[in-house]
């Protein structure tokens, strides 16, 4: 009985939260997880992955402009170069991590903290980059892999980008 | 026997052809192969051995909870060799490697060495990246016993996750490229 109640008590919860999207649910991040392993499984991953983000940056950039001179100095100019490379793999690698952590939430609480902090720091960003960030990867990813789960991965991307934006002034 | 059908006798030369399609591939990328050796085998961590470091990291590294195990292990085995260590770790829960600063930072600098790893066949990036490190390395001036601690855990948790997959030699001379990408000497 008490299950039962403590079921329809998150169940209500979940759905007066702008209909499930911030349950991010035990099953929810293992889809997540299995369906972005997919993007690590070949030994030139790093290419794909590489390529990956700067497609989404260089379309970040293009949607909001004003976030150009943000990635000045990991040299964006030269978006195939080393440096703009190297700084594509961070993001994807904290995504990475991100995703890894879905199932220890103090720890992913504390890597998004200091993911916040990042970003924090750098003044110019704002939460509508993030925003404008998230949709752009949410179109995205379901082109790059095959199996893509539209609602569990908004409602696990939901909360991490909460949190790494939790910290910026605009 | 049943005499074969057109459709069978088709289908019988077809995968007859794609079996000796197959055999002369094989040959084509074996003398490649040789020929790739014969340019690339003169200097330490040399491009035969990248690749062989980034598939067997990519299988350590691994993924969820065994992730977090792994780096578990290497932060013990880093700590038990050299403890003080820790102190540098105070503001991220150094002194209890479960804890979830800890864990997230330890997760942190595995994934800052993946990005190494991944890029160690793509030398310009690497390079970017390496850069990256250093400077976020110099000022909290680590000692070069650390880095030979971070790589005698290394060596001894990858094998012990890998089993008899793992090449010494591949692994200790490419992590040497990187351990002088950050240390920057």
């Amino acid at each position: 009985m008490l299950r039962l109640v403590v079921l329809l008590v998150v169940a209500a919860y979940c759905a007066a939260d702008e209909g499930h999207s911030h349950c991010c649910s035990a099953e929810d991040r293992n889809i997540v997880q299995k369906q972005w392993s997919v993007l690590w499984q070949d030994t030139e991953s790093s290419k794909v992955k590489a390529g990956f983000a700067r497609l989404i940056l260089l379309k970040l950039v293009e949607a909001k402009p004003d976030t150009k001179a943000l990635f000045a100095n990991v040299d964006i100019d030269h978006p195939q170069g080393g440096t703009f490379t190297a700084h594509c793999l961070r993001i994807v690698n904290a995504i990475d991590m991100a995703i890894n952590l879905l199932d220890n939430q103090e720890a992913l609480d504390s890597a998004l903290d200091h993911l916040a902090d990042q970003h924090h720091a750098r003044s110019g960003i704002k939460k509508e980059h993030f925003k404008a960030f998230g949709e752009i990867l949410s179109g995205a990813l379901p082109r790059l892999l095959d199996d893509y789960n539209i609602f569990s991965w908004r409602s696990c991307f939901k909360g991490l980008y909460a949190k790494i934006t939790s910290k910026l002034d605009a | 026997p049943l005499p074969l059908t057109s459709v069978e006798q088709a289908a019988s030369t077809y995968f007859g052809a794609l079996r000796l399609n197959l055999k002369m591939k094989i040959l084509i990328v074996l003398a490649a192969l040789a020929g790739f050796i014969a340019i690339t085998s003169a200097s330490g961590c040399d491009k035969l051995q990248r690749l062989k470091v980034k598939s067997q990291w990519s299988r350590a590294y691994s993924s969820g909870h065994d992730r977090e195990d792994f780096s578990q292990a290497i932060w013990r085995a880093i700590f038990a060799q050299v403890p003080d260590a820790r102190a540098l770790f105070k503001k991220v829960g150094g002194d209890d490697t479960t804890s979830a600063d800890f864990v997230a930072h330890s997760l942190r600098v595995l994934a800052g060495f993946d990005i190494t790893i991944s890029l160690l066949d793509q030398p310009d990036a690497l390079q970017a990246e390496l850069t990256h490190l250093k400077k976020q390395h110099d000022e909290r001036h680590i000692p070069d016993n650390y880095f030979e601690a971070f790589r005698l855990a290394l060596g001894h948790v990858l094998p012990a996750q890998l089993g008899r997959c793992w090449d010494k030699k591949a692994w200790s001379d490419c992590f040497e490229v990187i351990a002088h990408g950050i240390q920057g000497h």
